[in-house]
């Protein structure tokens, strides 16, 4: 795969070499490149028919010197010596020193051996006509299933990049990235109510992920929370007891755990969680983690865009905060090593820690007991978009549904709703954990100055205090 | 040099022109090209040190095809033509394969912008010759303004920015049309050590189409400043308060409307606004319009995204829904007229208003508004687009007999949005320049505030 990746973006390990040569010569310490070619599929279904498609080529590289822990950055969007010399010469600018002393290596180390996202049924091979099926039959699983649906969008988006990595250590690596998501949304109507749901499904996988089981999973979801919203309203607000379902309300460690414990944050101290390495953060029994090992899942990477293999990092540990998400800036900065978390969007974009899957371990209650110890509180289990200020450490995520809990049981649905806590406080006030991690599958997209593809689970938890919008 | 391509972009728009004979020759009945140009540079100073520089040169061809009844929308950075050839052939393939859809055509020809007009004053060439010493001392002077100003200061960061983007549209019904924007912005972020580990922080920036109009100063101050206003915020109880939105975050309520009046939610029974058109839905006094040809405005335009003409717009009038933003796909659908497919400098008018409340200053909108919370910012939360019903959470401060009380923390609204918009006060005078929806900041009578 590696030589017919330097095919496809015309270049010759000598030319890497020499455009590395070229971006340290103003005396930066590091550089890499980073090739990319992707092309993106997506096939969409709108009143009754499959009728749009697309299908989008991107294809650069991307030049980056550090110097210290300061950045250059270039990108060119056509591979010719010439052009990539000149994206070079202006990301080697950050440099300040008179002049390089960069010695080239002397062998080469070709990383491989990671195979986290393999493919049976390849993008490339796969035609709108092999999809089109998978839409009807989303479409006439959700008409069938309630005479309320009036409307059905779903979508199928593939992609496949590849990546060629090279480095002033001599380091470089070729991968292989697929994706795909099918989503779906319905609109229902009720007399004169109308109600609207969404679900989706993600992988880095071939075309072999999509099948009838994987369509009827889909098609029951999104009419069970469409339908469930007919009954449900806004509640009453205010500080209150919230038991999180598992699975999507990951969403909770990625606000007000994962940003916080990015380390670019931390390395600047903008984090409220910046002085609390190796202190104890939450109860002992806890443990958080960051994850790019899981096969095929939307957040695994083999090796992350900087050139370290992606791993499974403990967040928190027994309780203790344990490490941060780093990239080779922050890990250089805190003398540690990099935890593969380095990422970006593309090659238009210089890496960043990111998260990859995140997520709590199980404990060992079962959920019924979480929900039955509370006595005025909600149960929220499906969840769209959240938000962190990294600094004052106020997290927020927007619950679609849920419950009121009265008197340890489930009782009015409740809907469209926004959550806020802090994010230290809500660590220290999970108060249970059940026994039942999910890693939530959705198309979950990180969007930290760039947009990223992660996923993110939980057990349930019972949070002693969280606020809870409503009506007064 | 890539800015003289984007100037001198010659060979880049005879390739649209081919991407478009291409088109037509290989089976597409009509098609659409769009050639997309960009350059940005940045400078970012972290901490009294340069920490970032990034310099970027793009284009791209985005290809609409017609063909057969089905269309596909296809992108590319690939510009050689015998791969662009290719492409554009597996594309028309693939759409093939779709549904038939009558309604995917071009506009209607009498819509499309003709002609030339005045400039639209978004260019000025000295984003091609700004010396990249004075930008990395623009950035600087900002990080100066922050630096030593407070012993509470954790870090701080500023970032100049600039930009040329162009544009060149065309399609198989001869509509030809192109712009050129270029911009200059300043940013300015910073930390500031709270109680216990708290860590408040803020921004602020600016931003112009031309370099004259680029005053960069005072933006780090105002940074730093607004991180300091925030030291010590206390959670306050629930209840109806009146509120302030600023300027800075005030289109975060605007912005569901817009989605509301969009055709793709009107036409798939997903708006909150779905058979309102021609209804007072809003209170008398709110008069929402469309000023698309106003000079030196990043969102001005003389056409959307289909070609079809922009003209001064009533979007809502005394709290009448006037227009839908219905593109041509989704004015065959319905079986209306297409309008623009959405809105290019919105802002409010105050005819509708008392004439003590038609230029009202931020802090007189405190003083009259007397008590009740001021929101500065939005901490997520979201809008559900069908019902309206929405929750957010917020940041901001108490306001107590006119005044400034306190910074809040860990607080929500929640509420519908035509209840919320029933409940306008009025609205500022201080929309700001440097965004392209001019929303000012706006009062309301009450709103659901959650907290202790």
């Amino acid at each position: 795969m590696y030589n017919k990746y330097l095919e496809l973006f015309g270049i010759e390990v000598s030319d890497l070499q020499r455009l590395i040569n070229i971006a340290l010569e103003e005396g930066g310490d590091y550089a890499d490149l980073y090739f990319e070619h992707s092309i993106s599929n997506e096939l969409a279904l709108r009143d009754g028919e499959v009728n749009a498609a697309g299908s989008h080529i991107d294809y650069g590289v991307g030049i980056r010197v550090l110097s210290g822990d300061q950045t250059g950055y270039a990108y060119s969007e056509i591979t010719t010596m010439p052009q990539m010399e000149k994206a070079a010469r202006t990301a080697a600018r950050i440099a300040t020193s008179a002049s390089g002393s960069y010695i080239p290596p002397q062998n080469i180390t070709l990383l491989q051996g990671n195979n986290r996202y393999p493919i049976i049924k390849g993008w490339e091979q796969t035609t709108v006509t092999d999809k089109i099926p998978y839409l009807n039959r989303l479409n006439t699983l959700v008409f069938d299933a309630d005479s309320r649906v009036v409307k059905v969008m779903a979508r199928i988006s593939d992609s496949i990049t590849k990546i060629l990595f090279y480095n002033s250590l001599g380091e470089t690596y070729a991968d292989l990235r697929p994706m795909v998501s099918v989503t779906c949304n319905c609109v229902m109507q009720d007399g004169g109510k109308i109600e609207s749901g969404g679900t989706s499904r993600s992988f880095r996988s071939g075309f072999e992920m999509i099948d009838d089981r994987l369509i009827d999973t889909i098609a029951e979801e999104v009419i069970s929370k469409t339908a469930f919203l007919f009954g449900a309203k806004q509640p009453k607000g205010g500080e209150m007891q919230v038991v999180m379902g598992s699975g999507s309300s990951g969403i909770l460690l990625h606000e007000a755990v994962g940003h916080a414990f990015e380390a670019d944050f931390n390395r600047k101290g903008t984090s409220i969680f910046s002085d609390m390495m190796g202190k104890q953060v939450c109860h002992n029994s806890i443990n958080i983690i960051d994850d790019g090992t899981i096969k095929g899942n939307r957040g695994a990477v083999n090796y992350d865009d900087e050139g370290i293999p992606g791993q499974k990092t403990y967040l928190v540990k027994d309780g203790i905060l344990n490490s941060y998400l780093h990239d080779r800036i922050s890990a250089s900065y805190y003398n540690t090593a990099p935890t593969g978390n380095g990422r970006r969007e593309s090659f238009r974009y210089m890496p960043l820690p990111r998260m990859r899957a995140t997520y709590m371990e199980s404990g060992n209650l079962p959920e019924e007991e979480l929900i039955a110890s509370v006595k005025n509180g909600i149960y929220a289990d499906n969840f769209s978009n959240g938000q962190v200020q990294i600094g004052a450490g106020d997290f927020t995520f927007f619950v679609k549904s849920g419950y009121l809990i009265e008197n340890g049981k489930l009782t009015q649905p409740i809907k469209d709703i926004n959550i806020i806590g802090n994010g230290p406080q809500a660590l220290k006030d999970i108060i249970a954990v059940a026994d039942n991690n999910t890693i939530d599958n959705s198309t979950w997209t990180c969007g930290k100055e760039q947009y990223c593809p992660v996923s993110c689970g939980m057990p349930s938890v019972l949070v002693n205090k969280l606020t809870v919008g409503g009506s007064n | 040099m890539m800015e003289n391509n984007i100037l001198n972009n010659r060979q880049e728009k005879e390739l649209a022109k081919e991407a478009l004979e291409i088109s037509l020759k290989n089976g597409a009945e009509h098609a659409r090209v769009t050639l997309n140009m960009g350059m940005q540079n940045a400078f970012a100073v972290l901490d009294g040190k340069l920490d970032r520089l990034h310099m970027a040169n793009d284009r791209s061809l985005y290809i609409q095809l017609y063909s057969k009844g089905r269309y596909g929308v296809f992108s590319t950075n690939r510009m050689e033509r015998d791969e662009l050839e290719y492409f554009i052939k597996q594309s028309i393939a693939a759409t093939t394969l779709l549904a038939e859809d009558k309604c995917r055509t071009l506009p209607e020809k009498s819509l499309y912008f003709k002609g030339e007009c005045e400039d639209l004053g978004q260019f000025d060439p000295t984003v091609l010759t700004l010396s990249p010493d004075t930008k990395k001392e623009i950035a600087f002077n900002a990080y100066n303004e922050i630096e030593g100003k407070s012993k509470l200061l954790i870090s701080a960061n500023t970032e100049y920015g600039d930009y040329l983007d162009y544009q060149y549209m065309i399609d198989s019904q001869s509509f030809e049309g192109e712009s050129l924007q270029s911009g200059f912005t300043i940013s300015a972020e910073c930390s500031v050590k709270g109680r216990s580990d708290a860590r408040p922080e803020a921004w602020w920036y600016d931003s112009t189409m031309q370099f004259s109009d680029f005053h960069p100063q005072g933006c780090g101050t105002v940074a730093l400043e607004r991180a300091l206003a925030k030291l010590s915020p206390k959670k306050i109880k629930s209840g109806r308060y009146r509120m302030i939105v600023e300027n800075s975050c005030a289109s975060r309520l605007l912005s569901p409307i817009i989605s509301a009046l969009n055709g793709d939610s009107i036409q798939q029974n997903n708006s909150f606004l779905l058979n309102k058109l021609g209804q007072k839905v809003f209170p008398e006094h709110l008069n929402l319009i469309d000023t698309p040809h106003l000079k030196g405005m990043s969102g001005s335009r003389y056409f959307d995204a289909e070609g079809i003409a922009t003209k001064d717009l009533q979007i809502i009038g005394s709290g009448v829904v006037n227009t839908y933003f219905i593109n041509t796909y989704y004015a065959n659908k319905m079986g209306v007229r297409a309008t623009v497919e959405g809105p290019s400098v919105p802002s409010f008018s105050t005819e509708g208003y008392e004439n003590q409340y038609r230029n009202l200053t931020l802090a007189e909108m405190i003083k009259i508004v007397g008590d009740g919370i001021f929101v500065t910012g939005f901490n997520g939360g979201n809008c559900n687009g069908t019902t309206g019903d929405f929750s957010y959470g917020i940041e901001g401060f108490l306001i107590k007999n006119g005044e400034i009380a306190h910074p809040i923390r860990e607080m929500n609204i929640t509420g519908n949005m035509i209840s919320l918009w029933n409940t306008l006060l009025f609205t500022g005078n201080d929309a700001r320049r440097c965004t392209r929806w001019q929303v000012p900041s706006l009062a309301f009578e009450c709103a659901d505030f959650t907290g202790l």
